[in-house]
């Protein structure tokens, strides 16, 4: 167990070597220890334990009597050693029969050396996924992942695991809470991710808490105020009296609790930062122990905003939630205690961001907020003033307090009972309670005070909304599956599944679709039958195109999956309009003419793409990459995949068809050249465009490399650039020739044949679409 | 018993009249935790009587309300099953009316311990993911905890709803 290139050795448990060898049955599986280094670590934690708070032991020992300290200290230091031993030894016990299976079909945690558990969790069932790196584990690389699995259980701790494995299996439970259908094996997950911050590049940080505030909102907090002013006020009376040597003892249990204090508002807050990704929200944060929770969008049960008193005047807030299992941890270490925090401390501003995300579509300032009747003062004659509650059709909220402000807001779909109470003074005053309960956690919706009949009214709609919103929910679960009426291709559930509406399409295209996910993403929806091999290559493409500055933009994938039975990409999101709108927008020809310019010099500018494969190859598809050995074969190759449907209808059109297809070959096998990245649809719809003040338009990007995009000669997105024009709509067919011209100007005499060869090579191409038809019969009948 | 805790449309399904015997053993249970080591103090410590004098009369408040108040406790329990929720309500100072929905069941448990045997008695508890639910329903027969407890669970199966 000591050789470290042993990551994590594969033994089969015991059970499974006794297990009956049935004929047909499942290949026995192969479990897994976690990092074989898991037990120094322990030690080595429990180590540090003894030396920081035996170091505060002696710290008031006064140092006259040395003499006595000295063999002492022999004793401490042998039983230093056999405590760490044991913790030592526990550590490799436990780690020795800690085995854990996750693969497609299941979860499975074995612990236990006397006392044997397996514990298997339904995917469905996970509420977050938290990664957690101690100080001492974080030097070696390590990571406890720790999973959270409802409120009856406790958490399933797995450590230690190497971070990189970690992340990945994070990445593909969180898939899986989501509902969607993965596998371990693919590349999608885990995407490489700072060491200092556990967020990768597909992770979009919504609010980052600046170190400066987070230390103002400590030291304006109501805790810390507190604790200052009871040990100040101790300090002062005593020594008014002239006892002050009684008050230490009682100082030092409030100096203990304000330096826990600090570790759990501060030192475990530090570099907060909450971040969207599309596996949910993950916060990450800590100094020394980094600590980074990923939570499922649709787990969070309830949000409670406060605001203590001194908070108000600068406009901060602190947000927690209810997540199911945080509120029901055991308590082992203090940052427990943080885990349910959304955010320590935002601006307004940042509130809403955040907010918006975890609960979309609410609009919290729209909801009529109803205050408590007056009598209410003679019972709480303390907030009365404070009391509020409301509610719309998808969230309650509740407000209390003065000191400390709070706003509790509880999604009508997450509610769970409903309680009405009442105290023999608050019958005399016809007041009542109303509770909406949620799990265990921060988040405590209580509607205080209210007149009975009212307490009645909201109590008993509760329920109704609740049912409605819970109804709400099962019909969007329902959906998601394939065979779903009201969506049969499953693009609404993966819709749903980003919370953005079908509103949101920006561009569609044989391939896939597009929608709009926020200022700076989009998700692109691949059609029905897109293998996962396309979004592996196009993510494989990207990574490598990623550095290359060609003066506009080419797509970035940030994140791939399949929901619903389709599959999707969440790509950076280019600026600018598709040319073809602004083509079709009728600008003035100087201006038109400008802007073809510049669309026909980025076709040329695609070449210095790089390319993964050598030689002539096609890029994107199920046989890619795939290599050929001229550019005929790999052009031909590519005309099989699609002429086969129309040449029927081809030849009809046009008698010499063989003799026109064997010409091209002709020409094509003329050709001399390297092979260069080709994007092989480059029409004016997949070039994206901003217009200038001076009417013209700058190219932003080219998008929508697919299993057209080959490695080929670069001369062809030229012809397609030129020929393609004229599919737009309104085109002037003298700027082809225009822009024929200037493509000879630039590449020399012979660009005019090869973009006459191409232009018919795309006609092929592209005859066996019907819209495309009439053009590819006009292309090949004009010579 | 007023409009606010009234079922809406339902009547309430009273508890067994068992439970009020129930009521009173434990209740003469807790006034003689109190009472006999009170007694026995008085009886060894003679020249601390006063606090073998407090501890009976801490039980005796505790408990001779209580015992008054069994018959009004027993006619406050009410349960009554909807088609979507149940509702419980009970107390006679500090009232309670809670509605669990169907849907948000966890799991029911029926329970009957050494003296509710005795008395012929059970009670079912609805758990749902948030801890203060808290809704039991005490003193029933057990044919109607069972019966409750299976068409709780049917009901729930029927409108379970995810987390």
């Amino acid at each position: 167990m000591t050789e470290p290139s042993q990551d994590h050795d594969q033994v089969a448990a015991p059970t499974q070597e006794l297990a009956p060898v049935v004929e047909g049955a499942p290949a026995v599986k192969q479990t897994e220890r976690p990092h074989p280094l898991t037990p120094f670590i322990r030690g080595w934690i429990v180590l540090v334990a003894i030396v920081v708070y035996g170091a505060r032991e002696l710290i008031p020992d006064s140092p006259g009597d040395t003499g006595f300290v000295l063999p002492e200290l022999r004793f401490l230091l042998a039983a230093i050693a056999a405590v760490v031993l044991l913790a030592a030894v526990v550590g490799f016990v436990s780690w020795y029969f800690t085995r854990f299976v996750i693969d497609d079909e299941e979860l499975r945690v074995e612990t236990g050396a006397i006392f044997k558990s397996s514990k298997k969790v339904p995917f469905e069932r996970l509420q977050s996924v938290d990664i957690i790196q101690p100080f001492a584990a974080r030097i070696f690389g390590l990571v406890e992942l720790r999973l959270e699995v409802g409120s009856g259980d406790n958490a399933i701790k797995l450590r230690y695991l190497q971070r990189d494995k970690a992340a990945r299996l994070r990445d593909y439970l969180l898939v899986r809470a989501h509902g969607e259908q993965s596998s371990i094996d693919s590349a999608e997950h885990g995407a490489d991710t700072s060491v200092f911050t556990d967020l990768s590049r597909s992770d979009r940080p919504l609010v980052t808490v600046d170190p400066l505030m987070l230390i103002g909102s400590f030291l304006l907090s109501s805790e810390f105020l507190i604790t200052v002013a009871l040990t100040l006020g101790a300090v002062v009376v005593t020594s008014v009296f002239g006892v002050i040597v009684y008050a230490l003892p009682g100082l030092l249990p409030a100096v203990i609790g304000l330096v826990s204090l600090v570790g759990r508002r501060v030192i475990a807050m530090f570099n907060f930062t909450l971040a969207d990704s599309s596996r949910g929200l993950r916060i990450t944060r800590g100094l020394t122990a980094l600590t980074s929770q990923s939570v499922p969008l649709d787990r969070i049960q309830g949000v409670a905003v406060s605001q203590p008193l001194l908070w108000r005047r600068l406009g901060w807030f602190r947000v927690d939630v209810d997540i199911l299992g945080y509120g029901s941890s055991d308590g082992e270490n203090n940052e427990d205690n943080a885990t349910s925090v959304l955010l320590p401390v935002a601006r307004r501003d940042q509130l809403r961001v955040a907010l918006d995300r975890v609960l979309p579509g609410v609009d919290l300032e729209a909801i009529e907020l109803h205050p408590s009747p007056r009598r209410a003062r003679w019972l709480s004659w303390y907030n009365f003033w404070t009391l509020r509650y409301g509610f719309d059709d998808r969230v309650l909220i509740t407000e209390h307090g003065w000191l400390n402000h709070r706003r509790d807001i509880v999604p009508h779909a997450k509610s769970q009972s409903v309680r009405i109470e009442q105290g023999p003074i608050q019958r005399r005053l016809r007041l009542a309670d109303v509770h909406v309960d949620t799990p265990k956690g921060p988040v405590n919706a209580v509607a205080r005070q209210l007149d009975t009949a009212v307490a009645r009214e909201l109590a008993l709609t509760q329920l109704d909304r609740a049912r409605a919103a819970r109804a709400a929910d099962r019909r969007r679960r329902q959906t998601n599956g394939t065979s779903g009426v009201a969506d049969p291709r499953g693009e609404l559930a993966v819709l749903d599944r980003f919370r953005i509406s079908p509103d949101a399409l920006l561009g569609a295209g044989s391939e896939s679709r597009v929608f709009a996910l926020d200022d700076e993403r989009v998700l692109r929806i691949q059609a029905p039958g897109a293998g996962p091999e396309v979004t592996a290559q196009r993510q494989a493409l990207s990574t490598l195109w990623a550095d290359v500055d060609l003066g506009f933009a080419v797509p970035l994938l940030l994140d791939a999956g399949e929901f619903a039975g389709r599959r999707y990409t969440v790509e950076r999101r280019i600026p600018g309009e598709p040319l073809s709108t602004y083509l079709a927008s009728g600008p003035d020809r100087a201006a038109r003419r400008t802007t073809l310019e510049r669309y026909l010099t980025a076709a040329m500018d695609l070449q210095r793409l790089p390319v993964p494969v050598a030689g002539f190859a096609r890029l994107i598809g199920p046989d890619a990459p795939r290599q050929y050995g001229s550019l005929a074969d790999l052009l031909a190759a590519q005309l099989q995949r699609t002429v086969g449907p129309v040449r029927s209808r081809l030849e009809a059109d046009l008698p010499d068809l063989a003799e026109r297809w064997q010409r091209l070959f002709d020409d094509l096998s003329q050709r001399q050249g390297w092979p260069a990245l080709v994007h092989g649809d480059y029409f004016p719809g997949n070039v994206l465009a901003a217009v200038q003040p001076d009417g013209t338009a700058v190219i932003t990007g080219v998008v929508d490399f697919s299993p057209h995009t080959i490695a080929a000669d670069p001369m062809m997105d030229v012809a397609g650039a030129i020929a393609f024009l004229g599919l737009e709509p309104g085109a002037d067919p003298a700027d082809e020739e225009w822009l024929t011209e200037l493509a000879t100007a630039r590449l020399g005499d012979q660009a005019r044949h090869w973009i006459g060869v191409y232009r018919r090579f795309y006609a092929f191409y592209f005859a066996e679409d019907p819209a495309v038809y009439p053009w590819s019969l006009a292309q090949l009948r004009r010579d | 018993m007023d409009d606010l805790f009234a079922p809406p449309q339902y009547t309430w399904q009273r508890l067994a009249p068992q439970y009020r015997s129930l009521r009173r053993v434990t209740t003469a249970i807790t006034a003689a935790v109190f009472v006999v080591p009170g007694v026995i103090f008085l009886v060894m410590l003679p020249q601390l009587w006063w606090i073998g004098l407090a501890v009976i009369v801490v039980g005796l408040a505790i408990t001779v309300p209580r015992w008054l108040l069994i018959e009004r406790h027993y006619r406050s329990w009410g349960y009554v099953e909807r088609e979507d929720d149940l509702y419980i309500t009970h107390g006679v100072m500090f009232r309670t009316l809670v509605a669990v929905p169907y849907g948000r069941m966890q799991l029911v448990e029926v329970e009957s311990g050494p003296l509710e045997r005795a008395f012929g008695l059970a009670h079912v508890t609805l758990v749902t993911a948030s801890a203060s639910t808290n809704a039991t329903i005490p003193g029933l027969v057990p044919g109607e905890a069972a019966r409750l407890r299976d068409s709780l669970t049917q009901l729930g199966e029927a409108q379970a709803s995810g987390l």
